[in-house]
């Protein structure tokens, strides 16, 4: 089962994502990311580059944004696709995370994400865990 | 996540609707919609004129926060939006107000063939040029940089190109800012943007960038067309994109800045996206120095495709380009902020003008015209879908006076990409399209049912209302032959 669902958007790609915890929801949504963007070919594997990000920022909706904006620019920087996420810490303003990738040969590259954007950005804690929505600009 | 729009709606003429500034507290001045009421019903399906509302917010806005008939939903700014503030007032810049493609925009070149001429090489040329021209995601050209010169495209931008030998000086007389803008200054641009840029000028990229041979099937205005050199039956191509990873890298680094700025310079805007700064302010100045590299970093890729067009053309027909007269018509941005001089209530002030989907048409004897272009106005193109229209359209002395010199961008998305993989059949796409005479290429699976002509509302009926209002007046239409997207 995919870790996200699609909602209507008109012009770009909007998604709801959950986590039973806080790095659980990063991962997910960071994986529903590179799901949308790419689709792995059926091919040897690839050398695995480990990439460690760390973000600060003024809030857990800031941290979210950067995280997804973070990811998407090294990927393009680094002709990677990532498919694996490790959150070391956690927190509503920093996170110190590992991002897992391979070189975008093995994958049929699909779409591209510009950026993960604030508009319309809800990220809420209930009783099941976390949920977020996000607009993706395609 | 969408829904019909319920807000108050005020009918101000046929083609103009107001949103009153008592709809939010905040707004500093009222939301100007150009539609008609066809169009409207579209448009109040998703949450676009709340956007409109939400723009009225800016500090410094003047006269209205505008909206193109071809206005759709976007993040922070609706697509389709224009906002001008008063620099000296305090006015603002907003990196929402362009968007993540810098300098996203379209150049139309003419050639001497008529439809018989080439009818029978299209399938050839659409090979031709999906082999020669890059696309789709992340696509890389042969049109390798340097580091030394990817700078010196941020600066000189199709300046560059043309110096490589990548076109001619006429090229730049009919581009927007002559194909680079001043004030660029590449060290206010990050090093993860020059990585993101990197080998990607002369890409086409993905998504609704598209190559397209057309064939202009309607003339309007003759006087033009004759000032043109265009007529009936004439090929014409058309080349749609923007600054690609590089602008993506500059619009996210300076959000990241701006939300700084909306405690530090007490902005209040009710959605983050449209985060910004002063024009004046040190955030303000250095978006803009950014902005414009990423902008010539765009006009130097549309001069890139433009050449290995001319060069795809070359191989297909054994003649020059020059002999084929594939002359570019004009190049225009559609996502920018700009610097220009306006007279508001009887003082000329410089306002700092966001196009966020929405083409500047200056009307005629505008100073910053090439003198080929000071009777006719500023050609503005307007590209459709690609199974219907584009059209060539001219400034007018309306739009200076009304929209900050401003017209509709395209057609407008009507159906979320969702929408369309559900409700259409690519292998029936093609056979539609091959039916009206239309060959499509494509590099991404997706991208051809989600780029389909349903799901963009129909360009002849945005062009209706811009041309109705007099913002705009009808040139020439095109129809589509061969199409390549990424």
């Amino acid at each position: 089962m995919k870790s996200y669902e699609i909602i209507e958007h008109t012009a770009d790609i909007a998604i709801r994502v959950r986590g039973s915890d806080l790095g659980e929801l990063f991962c997910n949504a960071a994986l529903a990311v590179f799901d949308i963007i790419s689709k792995r070919k059926n091919i040897n594997p690839r050398e695995h580059k480990k990439i460690q990000i760390k973000q600060r920022a003024d809030n857990l909706e800031e941290l979210f944004v950067n995280w997804l904006n973070e990811l998407l620019s090294l990927a393009e920087a680094k002709g990677l696709i990532f498919f694996r996420f490790y959150i070391n810490t956690i927190g509503n303003n920093s996170l110190d995370a590992i991002a897992v990738g391979e070189k975008r040969d093995g994958y049929a590259v699909n779409k591209e994400i510009k950026a993960a954007t604030y508009h319309e950005l809800k990220i809420s804690e209930g009783a099941s865990g976390w949920q977020a929505e996000v607009i993706l600009d395609v | 996540m969408a829904g019909f729009w319920e807000g108050p709606l005020e009918k101000i003429d046929d083609y103009r609707w107001r949103i009153p500034k008592s709809y939010k507290p905040g707004m500093r001045v009222p939301g100007i919609i150009y539609a008609d009421e066809k169009l409207l019903k579209d448009i109040r399906n998703d949450k676009a004129l709340e956007q409109v509302a939400n723009v009225a917010f800016l500090p410094g806005i003047v006269k209205a926060s505008l909206a193109m008939p071809d206005i759709h939903w976007g993040y922070g700014f609706p697509i389709g939006g224009v906002a001008a503030t008063d620099i000296e007032a305090g006015g603002v810049v907003s990196p929402g107000g362009v968007g993540f493609d810098i300098n996203c925009g379209v150049r139309l070149l003419k050639t001497d063939f008529r439809y018989d001429d080439i009818k029978d090489k299209i399938e050839k040329l659409v090979y031709a040029l999906f082999s020669d021209v890059p696309t789709g995601v992340g696509s890389k050209g042969d049109i390798r940089v340097s580091e030394r010169e990817e700078r010196e495209i941020l600066l000189k931008g199709a300046k560059w190109a043309v110096k490589k030998g990548y076109g001619s000086d006429d090229d730049l007389e009919c581009t927007e800012e002559n194909g680079a803008m001043e004030g660029a200054d590449p060290s206010a641009v990050s090093e993860r943007a020059y990585e993101r840029g990197k080998a990607q000028s002369g890409t086409l990229g993905s998504g609704n960038h598209f190559l397209e041979i057309q064939a202009i099937d309607q003339l309007y205005d003759r006087d033009i067309c004759d000032e043109l050199g265009l007529d009936l039956g004439q090929i014409t191509i058309m080349i749609h994109s923007g600054s690609r990873g590089l602008g993506y890298q500059v619009c996210d680094d300076y959000i990241k800045s701006m939300i700084r700025c909306l405690q530090k310079y007490n902005i209040n805007v009710p959605d983050r996206q449209l985060c910004s700064a002063p024009v004046n302010s040190p955030e303000g100045k250095n978006y803009l120095a950014a902005m414009k590299c990423a902008a010539n970093y765009a006009w130097a890729n549309r001069q890139c495709l433009m050449h290995l067009t001319r060069k795809a053309f070359e191989k297909v027909f054994a003649m020059s380009w020059e002999r084929m007269g594939m002359r570019l018509i004009y190049d225009v941005a559609h996502n920018i902020a700009k610097i220009e001089k306006y007279t508001i209530d009887g003082k000329e002030k410089d306002l700092c003008v966001h196009r966020k989907g929405a083409t500047r048409a200056f009307g005629p004897g505008h100073p910053v015209l090439p003198d080929r272009y000071k009777k006719t106005g500023q050609p503005v193109i307007i590209p459709g879908d690609m199974g219907r229209n584009s059209y060539l359209l001219a400034g007018t002395a309306k739009a200076m006076d009304e929209t900050f010199g401003s017209a509709c961008h395209g057609a407008g998305r009507l159906k979320s990409r969702t929408a369309a993989l559900k409700s259409i059949n690519t292998n029936v796409l093609l056979k539609e399209l091959e039916s009206k005479g239309i060959i499509v290429k494509a590099s991404g699976r997706d991208t051809l049912v989600e780029e389909a002509p349903q799901v963009y509302k129909d360009v002849n009926d945005v062009v209706n209302v811009v041309h109705n209002a007099g913002i705009s007046k009808r040139v020439c239409r095109m129809r589509p032959l061969g199409v390549i997207k990424g």
